[in-house]
């Protein structure tokens, strides 16, 4: 079973899906739990045990139907075989697990890593031949899929023995194989030439697996639950390698449907998970910086460290003994960070991430308010908290908010943000612009951000364009980089742990 | 305390708790496991109402801690009783001066004094918050870690130990480790993300509105005297809101106490005009009333629910939702 369970957990994170070794095996120690007898016990327990973040509950869904769904097709099976082999000859990309398989041996020993792998895939495919006589007899597609397990289980318990006799299955399979391969073309223009394959296995090798059971002194009801199958298996094998590649082949690659669904808007902001990892974590740093820091005075509190000397002068009534203590705590400064963020179209190819990063920071922090600017101000902190990554998006580009067709006008812009919202900032708040400070020609409006500037703590403007282009068309971030505490250029997830680090190191 | 899935199942319908196979699946394993449950999903979906009922099911205590910001190792974990300990010095300044007595010089004085020491710093004067009351406790309680998600950062990182061996190290006395595991549910309305290292040490779910069928036993069983008809449609009617963009989904609470209106109201069956008079039972926005009224058919007509949405022309009018709703801006 574990075999399985860690096959799985190697797909789940080939599709991104982090699954920590602690993960799965708790997956293992549940599955004991629950035992294995129904599919959909085993996919809560898997996804329970191994799924943490409910965007991944989708992929692992549909991982799962994938993952533990061979089912007969009898058709279609032309020339699938050719690209099972085809991608083994090569070691083409598509065929990663047997690239991640053969990882750390010699190159010359892949055999011996192809060999190990059809091993493995062949126990499932084998395991879920036995059962379908079942299936045929009631009809029930769902206990059928689910056999691997409970004979995985089964099977468990002499390991290595079913191992090793399937070993020499694969081992002849292999042999044939081996031969079909000096001449790449047989097994396409041959449609029967799967066919040929199992067949040549069948009757003597067969019992020689059976024999080869009793010798290692496997449970007699399971070599006469073999016995029964055997046929069953041998008929169904051509079917199951095929299936076997399909599904390998379905494993592999990523399902873009669902994107293409999606709304092309939405399409654009699509981010990967890997890609929201890194962000949130460079966020996370950075928000550190800006945020939470404890100041160095202590304030008098009803919870945190004794003061000596302040607990002797209060019981100073009380003859000096310390009836009353005093304690005290460092307290820490309420973040306020204010973004101010350009939806305008020349920066619109970056929207996509500033909005992602101040989708993160107010959905790590929650003292995060956000006003998003074209020609006019809105504030658009709601949309944020309250809806997913997609909809608020959605909402901040839907013109209700604010013209965001316009050409941008960061000095109209500043000069509607002193107006409405300077009372809001005071001299703890961190003021984040992103922005590329493009006025197209407008007045730049020096003394409205200089306003806002002397309201704030710090200013820290965020700008996609590095320094040598400033001097480029009409850019006023000349004008304003002597008002900002900090300008950074970040265009990528990179950067921004950059300026992350660069934070981090100013403080010390 | 529970043997299969289905006992989980049938013992939490015992305590008026209607759950599917998923959900009992989840509670089944971190009682066997001994894991920490972390469910998320929207506000009232019974996230908080699964420990209450786990709790009665299983008979056990439910310890709960409230998270808020703020929230510190001293509330949830434990405390010195400074107060105590400094009236015991003076109550017992005889008794040391007695001990002390005999000895000769400072030095031997300090080391007697440090051999005693360790009276001022016992379990007599911890006060045990609800974490470490959890883990001493004689008979393993259910503890409930709610909305863990507005507590801090920090805050996550206290819990990991426990979640992870329900132990606590209280420096002064050593590592304070459970007998029993108690069963613990944190639970999360996703208002923030939570780190990577707490949600690996819980089993995860994920709970959502419920199916119509769900909800409609749920109805049954807790609003009592609904006529058929009504929950059938009731029931149809919300489902049908949830799928409108609203800003704040009906929750199954709210289903709940619409049903309790209508019961009581003693309405039959329910029509355009029914619903328009008691939305404000489930639709807390005047924006989503009037989308819901104008989805029913109903014409939309103003009402005073106490709270107004921000039209964004109204500089004051935002500033004003800002305050309210957050209480994040100190002018």
């Amino acid at each position: 079973m574990d075999t399985v369970v860690n096959d799985f957990v190697q797909v789940l994170r080939r599709h991104q899906v982090m699954v920590s070794p602690a993960e799965s095996l708790d997956a293992l120690y549940a599955l004991e739990q629950t035992g294995v007898g129904e599919r959909e016990v085993v996919r809560d327990t898997l996804r329970t045990t191994l799924v943490k973040n409910s965007e991944d509950i989708e992929t692992f869904d549909r991982l799962f139907d994938l993952y533990f769904s061979l089912r007969p097709t009898a058709e279609k099976r032309t020339a699938k075989l050719d690209v099972h082999d085809h991608d083994h000859d090569h070691g083409e990309p598509t065929s990663m697990e047997f690239g991640e398989e053969a990882e750390g041996e010699a190159p010359d020993s892949e055999e011996h890593s192809h060999e190990e792998n059809e091993n493995t895939e062949f126990r499932r495919h084998f395991d879920e031949g036995k059962m379908r006589p079942s299936e045929n007899i009631h009809g029930e597609t769902d206990k059928m899929r689910l056999s691997m397990f409970s004979q995985e289980l089964l099977l468990n318990r002499k390991p290595g023995a079913l191992d090793q006799a399937l070993q020499r299955i694969t081992h002849q399979l292999k042999l044939r194989r081996a031969r079909g391969m000096f001449s790449p073309g047989d097994l396409v223009t041959h449609g029967d030439g799967g066919q040929e394959l199992p067949l040549d296995v069948s009757a003597a090798d067969f019992q020689g697996l059976v024999d080869h059971l009793h010798d290692l002194d496997v449970d007699e009801s399971l070599i006469r639950q073999l016995e029964e199958q055997s046929e069953e298996i041998l008929r169904g094998l051509p079917q199951l390698i095929e299936q076997m590649v399909e599904r390998q082949k379905q494993l592999e690659k990523k399902q873009d449907d669902s994107a293409l669904m999606r709304r092309s808007l939405r399409k654009i902001f699509d981010y990967s998970p890997a890609e929201q990892r890194e962000t949130e974590a460079a966020i996370r740093r950075i928000a550190r910086q800006i945020h939470g820091a404890k100041t160095r005075r202590l304030k008098q509190d009803r919870t945190g460290h004794i003061s000596v000397p302040h607990t002797l002068r209060r019981n100073v009534r009380y003859e000096g003994i310390p009836f009353n203590p005093v304690l005290r705590r460092h307290h820490e400064k309420r973040p306020r960070v204010v973004m101010l963020c350009d939806v305008s179209m020349s920066t619109r190819n970056m929207s996509r991430f500033w909005l992602h990063m101040v989708y993160q920071m107010q959905s790590l922090f929650s003292k995060v308010r956000t006003f998003v600017f074209v020609a006019d101000v809105a504030e658009v902190t709601q949309f944020f908290e309250e809806s997913s990554m997609d909809r608020a998006v959605d909402q901040v580009f839907s013109g209700r908010v604010l013209d965001a067709d316009v050409n941008s006008d960061f000095g109209k812009a500043a000069e509607q943000f002193r107006n409405e919202y300077l009372p809001s900032l005071n001299h703890r708040t961190t003021l984040v612009v992103l922005g590329d400070g493009r006025n197209n020609g407008k007045e730049p409006n020096v003394e409205a951000l200089e306003d806002i500037t002397h309201h704030v703590r710090q200013t820290i403007w965020i700008t996609p364009e590095p320094k040598w282009g400033w001097i480029l068309g009409s850019c006023d971030m000349p004008l304003y980089e002597p008002l900002c505490d900090r300008v950074e250029v970040v265009r990528s997830v990179d950067q921004l742990a950059g300026v992350a680090e660069e934070l981090v190191k100013s403080r010390f | 305390m529970f043997e299969s899935i289905e006992e989980v199942r049938e013992r939490l319908a015992g305590q008026d708790y209607v759950c599917d196979r998923r959900l009992a699946t989840v509670v089944y394993l971190a009682v066997k496991l001994d894991k920490p449950v972390l469910i998320e999903g929207p506000a009232g979906v019974g996230k908080t109402e699964l420990a209450k009922s786990l709790a009665g099911a299983a008979g056990r205590s439910l310890i709960r801690l409230q998270c808020y910001e703020g929230l510190d190792e001293a509330k949830a974990l434990y405390e010195w009783e400074y107060g105590k300990q400094l009236l015991y010095t003076q109550v017992l300044r005889e008794k040391i001066g007695e001990v002390l007595g005999p000895t000769e010089g400072l030095r031997e004085a300090a080391a007697t004094l440090r051999e005693q020491e360790d009276v001022f710093f016992s379990e007599n004067f911890l006060v045990e918050r609800p974490i470490l009351q959890a883990i001493t406790s004689e008979t393993p309680p259910v503890l409930l870690l709610d909305e863990i998600d507005r507590a801090d950062e920090e805050f996550e990182a206290f819990l990991l130990e426990f979640l992870s061996d329900y132990q606590v190290s209280i420096p002064e006395i050593g590592t304070v480790q459970a007998e029993h595991a108690p069963v613990v549910i944190l639970t999360s309305n996703r208002t923030r993300e939570l780190s990577e290292a707490l949600k690996r040490r819980c089993l995860h779910l994920q709970l959502d509105y419920p199916s119509p069928e769900f909800e409609l036993e749920i109805v049954r069983l807790k609003a009592p005297g609904i006529g058929e008809a009504l929950a059938n449609e009731l029931v149809e009617t919300i489902q049908d809101m949830r799928t409108l963009d609203l800003r704040k989904s009906p929750s199954i609470g709210e289903t709940l106490d619409w049903a309790r209106s209508l019961v009581v109201l003693g309405a039959p069956n329910l029509d355009k005009d029914l619903i328009e008079e008691t939305l404000s039972v489930i639709i807390k926005y005047d924006r989503d009333a009037e989308k819901v009224l104008a989805h029913v058919g109903a014409s939309p007509r103003r009402k005073d629910l106490g709270q107004r949405d921000p039209t964004g022309e109204n500089p004051h009018e935002a500033m004003y939702e800002m305050h309210r709703s957050t209480h994040k801006h100190t002018h």
